[in-house]
């Protein structure tokens, strides 16, 4: 390091009003002298900081309007526009009441002001292993819904995330939505996050659980971490063990120690793997149990 | 290449040609000369260049000047009514929520933002509010009992 | 009963606040003038190298750049704060000691062109052999950093009374232990600054800095541009908090200055976020290892120290940081005999400097720690052996101080009150405890410092008061306080009052902010000053009232006779009855004040008084330990203080709250994190200080003694109350989980880690 920048690099901008001016915009040319971003919570620290190659041309897609919704249809599930705040998602009642992990992580990103500017489907898109809503929506079975020039595609959140910043987008795809099918277990999903402040910090780990039970028997579950590998991750391992099982304090720790056995944390300054392994383990137990409680927690809505 | 842009700034129109990678900090600070909003890491990880923009506190290191087309922006020059102080500004002083004083100006449009839509917070919403503006000196207490105070006085000058 | 004050002792907002709160307070990098070019610097990718070659050819042929200026071309002159231990370049001399070393500087019309022709600048290094710890660093045969300092030692002290091997002897429990405090870093919200400007007809460089000593910086820079003193003029604006970083000359300043004298313009410097961490000062990593012997009662009958700072690439304030370090491990407890040897070592890392508390929290933490242990050891009361170790106001002192006032027993005792000591130590449910920490403070240094302060206090003909004064407001009040002084003692509002600080031209001289002096120091010069200016008021009116002027009593707008206040006259008529006696105007009152002295004296090798006065404080904690996470909740942190008596308590109230966040950040959240000499997490994100979700429930109580050397019986406040909360965390994370930590911070997986090896023992 031998340049403190406190400026800006040199780039282009665009602000186009509709997807198909956006996807106009990007072709003939190629990933990397473009970058699509929404709130620029992510992009602008990254190119102040160099991080990465400096694309030729910003194109903000926030002026794109008809992207910026939360839907809720009792059929097709919640529907969250590409261009929805982190800050409406935390706040929705629709979200807290249907899906609230998905509420409460978007409710532990940074603070308030990232949240009024970030999108929940930038925080997917930037694909940081510690991104706080995959956890979330991992488990509730999400799927990411892009469009380009040639068409409309839906890739399953859990397919989605390739490696460290890495997603299954191609060259002139955009995110369109992000969407969410309807469940019958009701609202039976948490998300929880270790960090050593409260609020701006990084997730060392983030557990997020959906669980559905039937007389002590658990007929569906689903078991997303963050910041414990390459991408955010399912720990399918861990789901299988209790899946049909009967719910005891015994399954569950088996389920936690599972989890904590097939991430794939690596030593940083923000915590050890072999801290972040164990905190997996305490964090799946707890996410479970408080599934099964029926407790809500706090909601910001 | 600079664009002409047109935005609201503390309730004036403004005009003004700004290259795509300016952030809102630079043109506030530097175009505008409104420097009581500042540059505190340039990453978000602050907040003290906490600015109200169409209603939201948003970081402005974070925002590009040319997103700021066509928006309302609101910083502490504006916040003061005739030469008068808000209620959040007086109560601020009152209570010795401010020490070096770096801090305050994206501290208190922060409390704006919440009393703006809560009214009657609590103290963990208080908290919560003001949780992306780091404080180093005061230890946060005289600030949070501040923005109490300031929504008190609000409430009571509403009802009367 | 009389009143006693108006002013003083009063919940008054700062002179400054309304400024602060609507945008106008003008920061350094708020300033801009016409014409005005921007500056950055080059820094060093290596931590130890020598300088071969550099190329600025590029740089200086692109277009906007005005200046590029490299080691070579400027003076070789060293600089630093403590005359003896200067050891630094603006702009390094054929060799770089850490990364971040400055190597160039460059001067362009816009802050991009600037960093961009940062970037065009070509270096040849020789990168050579560098180290990262004390332990290696004074090995024999280790990488030399500074030619001529042996095993890379730069300050050793050695202190010594009583006789410690005979109390040991005599002790019924000696222990020692060793401690470890981490790097921490000020993070002031404010980035450093300078701007500089050129009048080339007086030949006078005038800057405007963040800084919290412009009269020290002014003898750095004039010493470094080898221009006289009376060139150069520093002006402090608004500090956006220092805490002990904006204390030494950096590079900014030099830099600043040197273009706006080569170029005839105005020049910016702004250091951004990450520069503040890595390039700027530090707390000093520290490690200590203490022995002490204990009576079966409690009683300290002796301790001995052996301590080694990390002090990175150069001194700073290495002398003054290792003294303090020294003389503050001893108060406030009663220590009758005691030998202390402390190293200050050079290693290729970020540079240690003053820091709230200056050397004196890791000593804290490592005492007040292992009385604890102690306590334990010998089944006692940590509470009670503190109150019983406690020195006394008037009792001689062995290390020669001079104790006038102390609230430090009675601060135990309410502090443990207020955390409901008796019910809770030892007796919460597992995760859950409660510990204390006690400390002493100087207010400013006595002997061995030459340090005074002065002030001019005006009043015009409509009744306004001007105070002029040197000391420099970073933020905790300073102008406030000494506003508040003047007002009193001349019975006028504080709205009458204007200050006009800081200013190396216009004010006289201060040593500034540092060392918690402010306060007493120039707080008592501007109180000489008024009182001077009081007493030509009331010569000039106790013939109209009839009375001798000392028995003339100054309050609330009136000047009236002592015991009879309904003879009296009002202050505007005074003033008007003082210019119809045709005495000039305005009147002024000037004073300068210094701590009585017994120098010559070295405090190393002979007793004597470190401080006009010293502040006392026990902290308590109450935390929770989360058993499975490893994450502490500091629930509750009660203060019992004394500070004398305050001049402001709100202004009190709020330094003690704000020392609470950062001990607990030194407890539990901070840590400079380097590997191979790259601090690992220079931003705010990634070295994460409490925000407001961490604080706990505060709780201040103020034990009031009425100091006789201090304004108003004034003591320092704000910097002793750093020392305390860190142990008391640790400690109350021993009651809460039976686990001993003696390294900082004490982080989750530290904590779960010691409860592995508790459950592996059995224990």
């Amino acid at each position: 390091m031998t340049v403190f920048y406190r400026r800006l690099p040199k780039f282009d901008y665009v602000s186009p009003k509709t997807l198909s001016e956006a996807w106009e915009l990007m072709q003939g040319t190629k990933g990397i002298d473009y970058q699509v971003f929404a709130g620029g919570t992510d992009v602008i620290p990254k190119l102040k900081r160099r991080q990465g190659q400096i694309p030729k041309c910003l194109i903000d897609i926030k002026g794109i309007q008809e992207l910026d919704y939360i839907r809720y249809d009792a059929n097709a599930g919640l529907a969250i526009g590409a261009l929805a705040s982190v800050y409406a998602v935390a706040h929705s009642c629709l979200v807290s009441e249907h899906h609230p992990a998905l509420a409460s992580a978007a409710g532990k990103i940074a603070a308030p002001q990232i949240q009024h500017r970030a999108t929940v489907a930038g925080n997917i898109c930037n694909a940081a292993p510690s991104a706080d809503t995959a956890p979330a929506l991992l488990v509730l079975d999400a799927t990411v819904r892009c469009a380009s020039v040639s068409g409309e595609r839906s890739i399953p959140l859990k397919d989605f995330f390739t490696g460290p910043l890495q997603t299954a987008l191609s060259d002139g795809e955009i995110v369109k939505e992000i969407l969410v099918p309807r469940s019958s277990a009701g609202p039976s999903s948490c998300y929880f996050k270790l960090s050593p402040r409260r609020t701006l910090d990084l997730a060392v780990v983030g557990v997020a659980a959906f669980i559905r039970a039937n007389n002590g028997k658990c007929d569906e579950i689903r078991i997303g971490l963050g910041s414990v590998g390459r991408t955010p991750l399912r720990a399918f391992s861990a789901e299988s063990t209790l899946q049909n099982a009967k719910i005891t304090e015994e399954s569950i720790e088996l389920a936690a120690k599972t989890a904590a056995e097939e991430c794939w944390p690596r030593d940083s300054i923000r915590g050890s793997a072999a801290y972040r392994r164990a905190m997996v383990r305490v964090l799946v137990a707890r996410a479970i149990k408080q599934c099964l409680s029926g407790k809500p927690l706090g909601t910001l809505c | 290449m600079k664009s002409i842009i047109q935005l609201v700034v503390n309730g004036e129109s403004v005009e003004i040609a700004v290259e795509p990678n300016r952030t809102l900090l630079q043109l506030l600070r530097e175009d505008l000369g409104l420097t009581g909003t500042k540059h505190g890491c340039g990453l978000g990880d602050c907040g003290a260049c906490t600015v109200i923009l169409d209603g939201s506190p948003v970081n402005a290191c974070l925002v590009l000047a040319v997103q700021a087309r066509g928006r309302q922006v609101l910083t502490i020059e504006g916040l003061a009514e005739n030469g008068n102080l808000h209620p959040i500004q007086k109560a601020f002083v009152d209570k010795g929520a401010i020490q070096c004083g770096f801090c305050t100006p994206g501290m208190i449009l922060s409390a704006k933002a919440l009393l703006d839509t809560n009214p009657k917070p609590s103290e963990t919403e208080i908290r919560t509010a003001i949780s992306g503006n780091l404080c180093r000196c005061t230890g946060y207490q005289k600030i949070v009992e501040a923005v109490q105070e300031a929504a008190e006085v609000i409430q009571s000058t509403e009802v009367s | 009963m009389e009143k006693q004050f108006s002013v003083v002792g009063k919940r008054l907002p700062m002179v400054d606040a309304a400024a602060k709160v609507n945008g106008s307070a003008q920061f350094t990098d708020d300033l801009t003038f016409p014409g005005m070019l921007h500056g950055k610097l080059l820094r060093s990718p290596h931590p130890h190298a020598k300088i071969l070659n550099i190329d600025v050819s590029k740089a200086l042929r692109l277009p906007g750049v005005k200046g590029v200026v490299t080691g070579a071309e400027i003076p070789d002159r060293q600089y630093g704060i403590v005359p003896k231990a200067r050891d630094e370049y603006a702009l390094a001399k054929g060799k770089v000691r850490y990364i971040g070393d400055e190597v160039a500087a460059v001067c362009a019309i816009d802050p991009e062109i600037a960093e961009e022709a940062v970037d065009l600048i070509e270096v040849d290094y020789e990168v050579l052999p560098a180290v990262f710890n004390v332990q290696d660093s004074i090995k024999e045969g280790a990488p030399v950093i500074h030619e001529g300092v042996a095993n890379n030692t730069s300050f050793a002290i050695r202190k010594e009374f009583g006789d410690v091997e005979k109390a040991f002897a005599e002790s019924a429990l000696v222990s020692e232990d060793s401690f470890y405090s981490q790097p921490v870093n000020h993070a002031p919200m404010e980035p450093h600054a300078a701007v500089a400007q050129y009048d080339p007809v007086r030949g006078q460089v005038v800057l405007w800095s963040s800084t919290q000593i412009p009269f020290f910086l002014r003898r750095n820079l004039s010493a470094t541009l080898m221009i006289p003193e009376s060139k150069v003029r520093v002006i402090k604006p608004k500090v956006g908090g220092g805490f002990g970083q904006k204390i030494d000359m950096f590079a900014k300043d030099f830099c600043a200055a040197w273009f706006a004298m080569k170029l005839g313009r105005p020049v910016k410097f702004v250091y951004e976020r990450d520069e503040v961490f890595i390039v700027t000062r530090q707390r000093h990593p520290m490690h200590l290892t203490v022995k002490t012997g204990m009576a079966k009662d409690g009683r300290i009958l002796a301790q001995q120290f052996l301590s080694y700072a990390d002090g990175g690439a150069y001194n700073s304030t290495a002398p003054t940081m290792m003294a303090l370090s020294c003389f503050f491990l001893m108060v406030p407890y009663h220590v009758p005999n005691l030998l202390y040897e402390g190293y200050h070592v050079y290693t290729n890392k970020p540079v240690g400097g003053a820091m709230r508390g200056h050397g004196i929290p890791q000593a804290r933490f490592a005492v007040e720690r292992q009385l604890d242990l102690m306590a334990d050891r010998l089944n006692l009361d940590p509470a009670d052996v503190r109150t019983k170790n406690s020195i006394k106001a008037g009792e001689p002192h062995p290390g020669g101080f001079v104790i006038n006032t102390c609230g430090f027993a009675e601060s135990v005792q309410l502090a443990a009150e207020a955390i409901g000591w008796k019910e809770k130590r030892g007796k919460l449910p597992f995760g859950r405890g409660v510990g204390m920490g006690g400390a002493s403070f100087p207010s400013g240094v006595t002997n061995m410092s030459h340090i005074s302060s002065g002030a001019v206090v005006q009043v015009g003909q409509d009744g306004g008061v001007n105070v002029l004064t040197g000391a420099a407001d970073i933020g905790q009040g300073a102008e406030t306080v000494i506003a508040q002084i003047v007002a009193e003692v001349l019975g006028v509002s504080l709205d009458d009052v204007r200050v006009t600080a800081a200013d190396t031209g216009t004010t006289p001289l201060d040593p500034g902010t540092f060392g918690s002096g402010v306060t007493v120091r120039a707080g008592n010069a501007a109180r000489i000053a008024a009182e001077s200016v009081r007493k030509k008021l009331f010569e000039c009116v106790a013939d109209e009232l009839e009375a001798n002027p000392d028995d003339l009593v100054a309050r609330d707008g009136v000047i009236f006779v002592t015991g009879s206040p309904e003879i009296n006259i009002t202050f505007p008529k005074a003033l008007k009855a003082y210019q119809y006696k045709d005495l000039p105007m305005p009147l002024v009152g000037r004073a300068s004040w210094m701590a009585d002295t017994n120098e010559p004296t070295t405090l190393f090798t002979q007793p004597g008084n470190f401080s006009p006065n010293y502040s006392f404080m026990t902290q308590a904690a109450e935390v929770e330990v989360d058993t499975q996470t490893g994450k502490v909740k500091v629930l509750k942190m009660v203060t019992a203080h004394d500070c004398g008596r305050p001049i402001n308590p709100m202004l009190v109230e709020g330094q003690l709250e704000g020392s609470i966040a950062g001990g607990m950040g030194q407890a539990l959240y901070e840590d400079v994190i380097t590997e191979k000499g790259q601090v690992m997490n220079p931003s705010f994100l990634d070295y994460g200080f409490p925000t407001t979700m961490e604080v706990p429930e505060m709780e201040s109580i103020d034990i009031e003694t009425d100091d006789p050397v201090g304004p108003f019986g004034a003591k320092e406040a704000g910097e002793g109350t750093q020392l305390s909360p860190a142990p008391a965390i640790v400690n109350a994370i021993y009651d809460a989980i039976g686990v001993n930590f003696n390294e900082l911070p004490v982080t989750p997986e530290k904590i779960l880690k010691a409860l592995e090896e508790k459950k592996k023992q059995g224990v």
